[in-house]
């Protein structure tokens, strides 16, 4: 084994790092405000409608098509190529962000609407006859049960994006995926960088499964036997 | 002395689900300090009726006041401006359910203060300070940062009765309070009715414990079909009832219970 | 945008047989990386519940792995990195190249193994979920520990694990677009070719999308089926 030609792999891909986290960072928090909007959408029956449909069409179809389909497709509508948003749309971050974020959206907003129907009702019974107006139960009970209960499922979804960020390396990202393509093409090593690149990777999900299990013992003690 | 004023009534309330005709005009009123148990087979109505005192049910027909607050909500739907006054009609009340609904990712004392700081908008420290009170009265001042997972169903019902007190009701309602308990639990739950009865507390007990209505309430109100059949005080109601519905009904259950 | 829908078609100018030959590929890779993976996927359960200790803990390290690293590195690995394997033991042989491995073969090992990580919780969930009293009534009427598995384990768990296996061939069905960036010619790769030919990009992404759409939701149907059948005789009709 070359040490000396792994530790400096290991260094230059450590530089798309940062990108790696921002896309995933970014993608989870834009998913996550799409993904409520898809769950208020769906009090209503249009909005039901429309909410399934889309996740119906971002959950049937594989990532790498819908960045594809952003990037290169969108191009061949001349109203935005002509529109005001063409500047983001024909950068490959945009085009590879915003696919991220739809994607993730249709995934976390399934992810919590299962943790609003295993909110008890009772519980939310409990707070209306207590006289709180319908934000103040949305914000204090409906909400923090639901969390909670969606916390595991979420977690494997938080992995799941920070790896799919590696699928914008097709739309010549340079994140770690991207650095580490563009090193194979160079040295043809392709066994020993992309060892390199997927131990990353692998280092943050291992991460995102601590940080999961501790927020779970704080944000739900009870379930594992500790007394505040 | 002065007489005790009114401390809810109930006029000409209907409600339907679906075909099924489960309240058909009951009426009904509370004095300050009366403690009123409502009796009836399964299906008579009476945990409708009181599901509909705070609108968890919204009636078809009939009025509902409590305190200064009256509702006359018409079709089963409260207007924008109704559900406000049916807020601040359940400000006025306590509700006792028969499985507890204790938040559960909240601690036995933030289950009490939640309402006080979050609907009441009082000060915390006087929401703690009563809430303290309150857990010492239902002798779980020991269990206040407990978890409710980490309770028992008697103790779990006995926080859900504090947090009702916290609510500072000017009428506490039960809905079968000691139904999803084991026996062995019950106990300790309507010792805390009773002596909130003692005190002079107004309470709407639905209850299938004829001993313990007979001995705490100050009426007793029979229900079947969605109609009153028989109201009155104990003696009448348990020693000479009217209907013979009523006394066929406490037969069954008096025989089940010896 | 004006789109030609006779580019969709079968007509000579037309993209239509070539769509429906690269749907049918997309099919045969994810045929063939969920049943590879069924067949690993097995294996790795098996470690896992009745292994020994270095054999557990080298099946959840096998697991954390594979679901901690992104796919389209593992298929990069298998591709590329297989090509340079083969490369070295050619070259070493003395036999001159270049030397090339079959992308299809690389997806769907790649795809396969990582499926089996998936697949393998699925299936030790379902072999949990069998209630203990079942297999301790076939312990007590004599049976053995293969009988005991076919007659008693297998069926109940199987059931159980249907709704998860689903979603793992829905997840296989949209990991092998990624079989594309080796150039073989499924769905994906044939979409972005008639793309750059035509330059019509959204009108050929577009029918891509739809083409695994439908594949997924036929599928669907069948796994759904597939759970309905096999809650005949269930008294209370679901787990």
């Amino acid at each position: 084994m070359d040490f000396a030609f792994l530790s400096g792999m290991l260094t230059q891909l450590l530089k798309g790092l940062p990108l790696t986290l921002n896309l995933g960072m970014l993608a989870l928090a834009g998913g996550f405000g799409l993904s409520l909007i898809l769950n208020l959408m769906r009090t209503t029956r249009v909005g039901n409608a429309l909410a399934s449909a889309y996740v119906f069409a971002f959950r049937g179809t594989p990532l790498l098509i819908q960045i594809f389909m952003i990037y290169y497709g969108l191009a061949s509508f001349g109203f935005i190529r002509h529109g005001f948003l063409w500047p983001f749309l024909r950068e490959p971050y945009w085009c590879g962000l915003l696919a991220l974020i739809l994607n993730d959206a249709a995934y976390t907003s399934e992810i919590l609407r299962g943790g609003l129907r295993a909110v008890p009702r009772g519980a939310v019974e409990a707070a209306r006859v207590s006289g709180m107006t319908r934000l103040t139960v949305m914000r204090r009970i409906t909400l923090p049960i639901a969390v909670r209960q969606a916390l595991p499922a979420y977690s494997n979804e938080v992995i799941s994006i920070l790896k799919s960020t590696a699928l914008v390396s097709t739309i010549t990202l340079m994140e770690v995926t991207g650095i580490a393509r563009a090193a194979v093409s160079e040295t043809w090593r392709a066994v020993e960088i992309f060892l390199c690149a997927a131990a990353i990777y692998l280092a943050l999900s291992l991460l995102v499964t601590q940080l999961s299990a501790w927020a779970e013992r704080r944000l739900s003690p009870w379930q594992f036997g500790e007394t505040p | 002395m002065t007489l005790p004023s009114t401390a809810l009534s109930i006029a000409g309330l209907r409600k339907s689900f679906g075909s099924n005709e489960v309240l058909r005009g009951i009426d009904l009123v509370a004095k300050d300090g009366d403690v009123i148990s409502l009796i009836g087979a399964s299906g008579s109505g009476k945990s409708t009726l009181l599901r509909c005192i705070p609108m968890l049910e919204i009636p078809d027909a009939g009025t509902v006041s409590v305190g200064e607050d009256s509702l006359s909500p018409t079709g089963g739907r409260l207007s924008r401006a109704q559900l406000a006054v049916a807020r601040q009609m359940r400000g006025h009340l306590g509700f006792v359910f028969q499985n507890f609904n204790l938040w559960p990712h909240r601690t036995v004392l933030q289950n009490v203060i939640e309402a006080p700081l979050f609907v009441q908008n009082r000060p915390r420290a006087e929401a703690v300070d009563e809430a303290t009170a309150l857990l010492e009265k239902v002798g779980l001042s020991e269990k206040r940062d407990a978890w409710p997972a980490h309770l028992s169903g008697g103790q779990q019902q006995r926080v859900a009765i504090a947090r009702a007190l916290a609510q500072r009701p000017r009428a506490i309602l039960f809905d079968e309070p000691t139904s999803a308990l084991d026996p062995e639990l019950v106990g300790e739950v309507l010792k805390v009715i009773r002596a909130l009865a003692a005190e002079g507390r107004t309470m709407l007990i639905v209850t299938h414990e004829m001993g313990f209505a007979r001995e705490v309430s100050s009426q007793v109100v029979f229900l079947h079909q969605g109609l009153i059949e028989e109201a009155g005080t104990p003696g009448q109601v348990f020693g000479n009832p009217a209907s013979e519905r009523c006394r066929a009904f406490l037969s069954g259950h008096f025989d089940r219970n010896r | 945008m004006q789109a030609d829908l006779t580019l969709l078609g079968f007509g000579p100018d037309g993209w239509g047989l070539a769509l429906a030959r690269a749907g049918l590929m997309t099919l045969y890779v994810s045929v063939a990386a969920f049943l590879s993976g069924l067949a690993f996927g097995t294996l790795i359960a098996w470690a896992r519940v009745a292994g020994n200790w270095p054999l557990r803990k080298l099946a959840e390290a096998y697991a954390t792995v594979f679901r901690g690293v992104p796919d389209i590195l593992v298929i990069y690995l298998f591709y590329f990195g297989g090509r340079q394997v083969v490369t070295a033991i050619g070259t070493a042989l003395g036999l001159s190249g270049p030397f090339d491995i079959s992308g299809f073969l690389a997806g769907v090992l790649a795809i396969g193994l990582v499926s089996a990580a998936n697949q393998s919780e699925v299936l030790r969930g379902a072999y949990q979920a069998v209630p203990r009293g079942t297999i301790e009534a076939g312990r007590v009427v004599g049976m053995t520990r293969l009988v005991l598995f076919r007659r008693v384990i297998a069926p109940q768990a199987l059931v159980t694990a249907i709704p998860g296996m689903g979603n793992q061939w829905q997840s296989v069905i949209k990991e092998s677009a990624l079989v594309s960036v080796t150039g073989l010619v499924e769905t994906m790769r044939q979409v972005a070719v008639a793309a750059g030919t035509t330059q019509e990009h959204f009108l050929f992404y577009a029918a891509g999308a739809i083409i695994y759409l439908i594949i997924t939701t036929l599928s669907d149907h069948v796994f759904r089926l597939a759970e309905r059948r096999s809650l005949r005789g269930h008294e209370q009709g679901g787990i």
